[in-house]
Order: C-alpha cells, then sequence, then structure tokens
C-alpha cells in the first residue's frame, strides 16, 4: 500500500519504496547470488512497475527501502505484510539486502520495532527458505524461541520447498531487542568512523 | 603478531562466538552459522583480541580466515 512512513536507526533507515526503486528492485532481485531462494523475477523494468502498481493497492502491506542515514544510498529492502489485526499477527519478509551490506541487524530490528510498536501486533514470523542457511541461521541468532519446520511451503514453479518459519511474541520482543539494538548502534558508530 | 598467531586467535574468536568447530578454511561460504549478525559479533570480537579497529571496508571483507588474517597484517602494520 502507499504509506508515508520513515523508520530511522542509528546508521540506517527504512522509507517508503516508489516507482523510482524499479531498478533497485531488478538489481537485487535478478542478482544470481541474492536471488536463489526467491521466487523468478522478470527483467523487465515496466513488469517490476506493474508489481509495485498492485503492492500500493494492497492493503496492510508496507514495503520499505533500506538506506544509510547518511548518504541515502540504497542497501536493500524489507517489508511487512499480510498483516491481520484481528489476531494481531503479520510476516516480514521480502528481505533483500546487497552483498556486503551491514544493515542486516539494523533493517531487522527495525521492521520488528515497527510490527509491535507502531503496528502494535502482537506476533510477527518470517518464513525462510529452509536451504538457505545463512539467513535460517541470522534468525536463530536473533534468539528467536518459536521455530517450526513448514514441509512444502513455498511453490518454486511447481518445486515444493520447506520453510522454516521463526515466530516472535511481543514478550520475546522485549528480551530480543536490547542485544539487536546494541548490536545496531557498534556497526553505527564503526560505519560514522568510516 | 605473526600470521601463525593471528590464525590461532582468529579460530579461537571464530570457534567461541560460532559455537562450531572451524578451521583454516573456514569461510562464509562454507559455515551457514556464520551468519550476519555472527559477522558483526565476530568482528567486534576480533577486534577486542587483536587490539585494532577494522573499518568499514574491512568489515564486509572479513569472510574467511585467510581474509582475517590478511587484513589483520595490514592494520598491525599501519
Amino acid at each position: 500500500m502507499r504509506h508515508n512512513l520513515i523508520l530511522a536507526g542509528p546508521a540506517f533507515r527504512l522509507r517508503p519504496i516508489g516507482d523510482a526503486d524499479a531498478h533497485l528492485l531488478l538489481e537485487l532481485r535478478c542478482n544470481p547470488y541474492l536471488n536463489r531462494f526467491l521466487h523468478a523475477t522478470s527483467s523487465s523494468v515496466e513488469d517490476q512497475l506493474a508489481w509495485l502498481a498492485d503492492y500500493y493497492e494492497r492493503p496492510e502491506d508496507y514495503y520499505f527501502v533500506v538506506e544509510r542515514l547518511e548518504t541515502g544510498a540504497p542497501e536493500g529492502v524489507i517489508s511487512v505484510y499480510d498483516i491481520d489485526f484481528e489476531i494481531g499477527s503479520g510476516e516480514w519478509g521480502r528481505w533483500i539486502l546487497k552483498p556486503g551490506s551491514l544493515a542486516a541487524v539494523e533493517s531487522a530490528w527495525l521492521i520488528y520495532r515497527y510490527s509491535f510498536e507502531q503496528l502494535k501486533l502482537a506476533q510477527v514470523y518470517c518464513r525462510t527458505v529452509a536451504d538457505n542457511q545463512p539467513v535460517v541461521s541470522f534468525h536463530d541468532s536473533c534468539g528467536i524461541p518459536q521455530r517450526r519446520l513448514l514441509p512444502g511451503h513455498f511453490d518454486f514453479g511447481g518445486n515444493r520447498v520447506d520453510a522454516v518459519e521463526h515466530l516472535i511474541d511481543h514478550w520475546a520482543w522485549t528480551q530480543i531487542s536490547p542485544r539487536l539494538e546494541k548490536l545496531a548502534q557498534l556497526t553505527a558508530r564503526r560505519l560514522k568512523r568510516g | 603478531m605473526d600470521r601463525q598467531q593471528l590464525e590461532i586467535v582468529s579460530l579461537t574468536v571464530l570457534a567461541t562466538v560460532l559455537k562450531c568447530e572451524v578451521s583454516a578454511e573456514t569461510s562464509r561460504k562454507n559455515t551457514p552459522q556464520w551468519d550476519s549478525l555472527k559477522h558483526i559479533e565476530v568482528v567486534f570480537a576480533l577486534e577486542d583480541e587483536l587490539g585494532l579497529q577494522f573499518s568499514e571496508e574491512d568489515m564486509a571483507n572479513l569472510d574467511s580466515v585467510g581474509n582475517i588474517v590478511d587484513t589483520a597484517l595490514i592494520r598491525h602494520a599501519t
């Protein structure tokens, strides 16, 4: 959906994605290293713009560009979607960062903050292709206590693959947030030093 | 510190932070536990143990034991 939310952390901010970011989406989604665990995407800017046009019309779907505070340079994308306010639940994902980016911890922290503190969700989950071990490990390293395997959850062109779901509720968030924030602050200090 | 000493410190830090077996061949590509969050913890632990500070460019490139040792040697020399 169209929104005007900007979430700033110590070194990065999340800002609304727009049509001008279609090339960024192409750069990220067509990178063979980054798209190993993504659904196939078109290499056409027009198709990306059409996808964004659909996204603008979808309610309760918040898509952001992750960019450096100091320079505004985009480093990736992230979103929270499939929000059900009746049960207070939402999924976060579409998380792609450029290789070498140090925005992982802070962007995850920011999307959790937004989900729990502004959307007031009771729980947030993230589903990762099980074979995407570094990202599964990232969620494990965050200390997320609720984790389960979803057999055949993703459909990649007719090929069903397993997902690992990490779910965090508000209590767990209060336990996990301080460590993520501290790591984000330490990273930011380093980035500001150059 | 010479190369051998740096390698020993690097392996100790990696084993402690990643909580898995490591060797001179360990890299982010062959070690899924070495994720983006652990990478930050590895870098800060290395800085503490080695008494140096890595640049932002270094941080992104410290993706294997060999690269850690090579980068630390350069940082110690400058």
